[in-house]
């Protein structure tokens, strides 16, 4: 037993030093869990608060681009306003969360009744990093704003990330930055589809540069040109269909046996000076997840 | 001003710069800018080998709060602060620094052992945090290159730091 204490207060540096590097490990694995709170990230109160501040000088450099795009959306959402079309009945019904559509004819019949599937809600980012191998956005709204992990993120040109941890007042989000070969539960795909051949295939950052991704699983059969859209496929329910994704830029086959392209393309959303985004809430989510998973459960 | 008053300042200070500076400067995929473990490498002499340990641990922590790298750079600075008395040992001349200076510093250590020690610290130190952070040796090449260019990066920061605050002493 004297022994035994004798050498522990021997090697004490040495264990203290193990102790600690096992702690940091342990908190770099449970770190890379999907849906957990957050504690020790820049969602907490010291962090946010101070990005908070700091973002408030740094935005003033940017209010001019960040006037641009938002004047550019705003003028085409004017053009969606039922008020821009002209429309010949005028009721003055108002459903809150369902919207007519009228047949095109002269006769303007209601032939249906959509349901709200997305809310957006918009919100300020605080912190941003482009120069990482998995990226982080810091935004400003939370659990009591009604942000939950996974929901979707998108900017006004095109597809962001997806929300990963919430506190009261803050979010991270997990940038679609993130590179793929990393430890295997941050990789982060984006479902796409081709908005001229409709094929789909899934988006990866590679980690190079942080204006172009990889777009893969298109067949080759599909012809594809330089300038093409990549549009979101819907299929995953964190993004709506037909939100941009980016711009075919390069196309190239990996080898020579492989049946997919390997496309770069341009990213639709620029990460350099993004400011504000829309976070995107589905409301049918739960019914899509629980008949998926229904139908897994069934087949296995 | 006292030591440990002077040891504070340097911790919060090297730590905004960090995430509200250094983080900010987009240079290349390759080059990311680290400066937040000089505050290790500029801890007296003579501190106990635990508390050197512990500070980095806390170092690490607060940059990782910020950066929502959970215990990535607690990780390669814990690892930094295990490695720094050995490598102040073997630079040593007979007798040790402790009796003239008490931090380390270009005149305290003298310019070509000063710039030994943090070149040796930093290289460790970036290769435990590269080596973390991409994860897995798949890229061997980008890792290697990013350690390089990143080293050189931080070495001229740090080296600039000294010039900046130590030249007149």
């Amino acid at each position: 037993m004297r022994n035994l204490i004798i050498f522990l207060r021997r090697y004490f540096n040495f264990f203290l030093f193990l102790l600690l590097e096992v702690i940091c490990i342990v908190l770099v694995f449970r770190n890379n869990n999907f849906q957990k709170t957050a504690y020790l990230n820049s969602a907490n109160n010291v962090s946010g608060k101070l990005y908070d501040r700091y973002n408030n000088v740094q935005y003033y450099f940017h209010l001019k681009a960040t006037n641009d795009s938002l004047v550019s959306e705003n003028a085409r959402l004017h053009n969606l306003l039922r008020s821009s079309f002209d429309s010949m009945l005028t009721s003055n019904t108002v459903v809150t969360d369902t919207i007519r559509l009228y047949s095109d004819d002269t006769l303007h019949r209601v032939v249906g009744t959509q349901m709200r599937r997305y809310l957006y809600r918009e919100a300020k980012v605080i912190n941003n990093s482009v120069n990482r191998p998995v990226n982080y956005i810091t935004i400003h709204r939370g659990r009591l704003q009604g942000i939950r992990p996974n929901m979707g993120v998108i900017s006004p040109t095109g597809v962001v990330g997806m929300v990963r941890s919430v506190s009261d007042n803050y979010a991270v989000v997990l940038s679609m930055l993130a590179k793929s070969s990393g430890s295997a539960t941050s990789n982060f795909g984006v479902s796409a589809r081709l908005i001229k051949g409709k094929e789909t295939g899934t988006v990866y950052w590679d980690g190079a540069n942080p204006g172009y991704a990889i777009m893969r699983d298109v067949p080759r059969s599909v012809k594809v040109q330089k300038g093409d859209t990549v549009i979101t496929s819907g299929f995953s329910s964190l993004f709506p269909e037909n939100v941009p994704v980016g711009y075919i830029d390069e196309i190239s086959v990996s080898d020579k046996s492989s049946t997919a392209y390997s496309i770069r393309i341009k990213l639709a959303t620029n990460f350099y000076n993004l400011q504000y985004v829309y976070v995107i809430d589905n409301l049918l989510k739960d019914e899509q997840q629980q008949l998926e998973d229904s139908t897994y459960s069934l087949t296995k | 001003m006292s030591i440990l008053l002077r040891n504070i300042i340097r911790f919060v200070l090297l730590l905004l710069l960090q995430v509200f500076v250094l983080n900010k400067i987009l240079v290349h995929q390759l080059v990311s800018l680290e400066m937040y473990m000089l505050f290790i490498l500029l801890l007296p002499f003579n501190i106990p080998r635990p508390a050197v340990m512990l500070l980095g641990l806390l170092m690490g922590l607060s940059l990782d709060m910020f950066m929502n790298t959970m215990g990535i750079h607690a990780f390669a600075c814990v690892f930094m602060a295990y490695l720094r008395p050995f490598i102040i040992n073997i630079l040593s001349p007979q007798g040790g620094f402790e009796t003239n200076m008490k931090t380390p510093s270009m005149i305290s250590m003298g310019v070509s052992q000063f710039l030994t020690y943090i070149s040796i610290l930093v290289v460790l130190h970036h290769m435990a945090l590269f080596t973390l952070e991409v994860f897995g040796f798949g890229n061997f090449g980008y890792l290697l290159l990013k350690i390089v260019f990143s080293s050189i990066a931080s070495l001229v920061l740090i080296v600039l730091y000294e010039l900046l605050f130590f030249s007149k002493k």
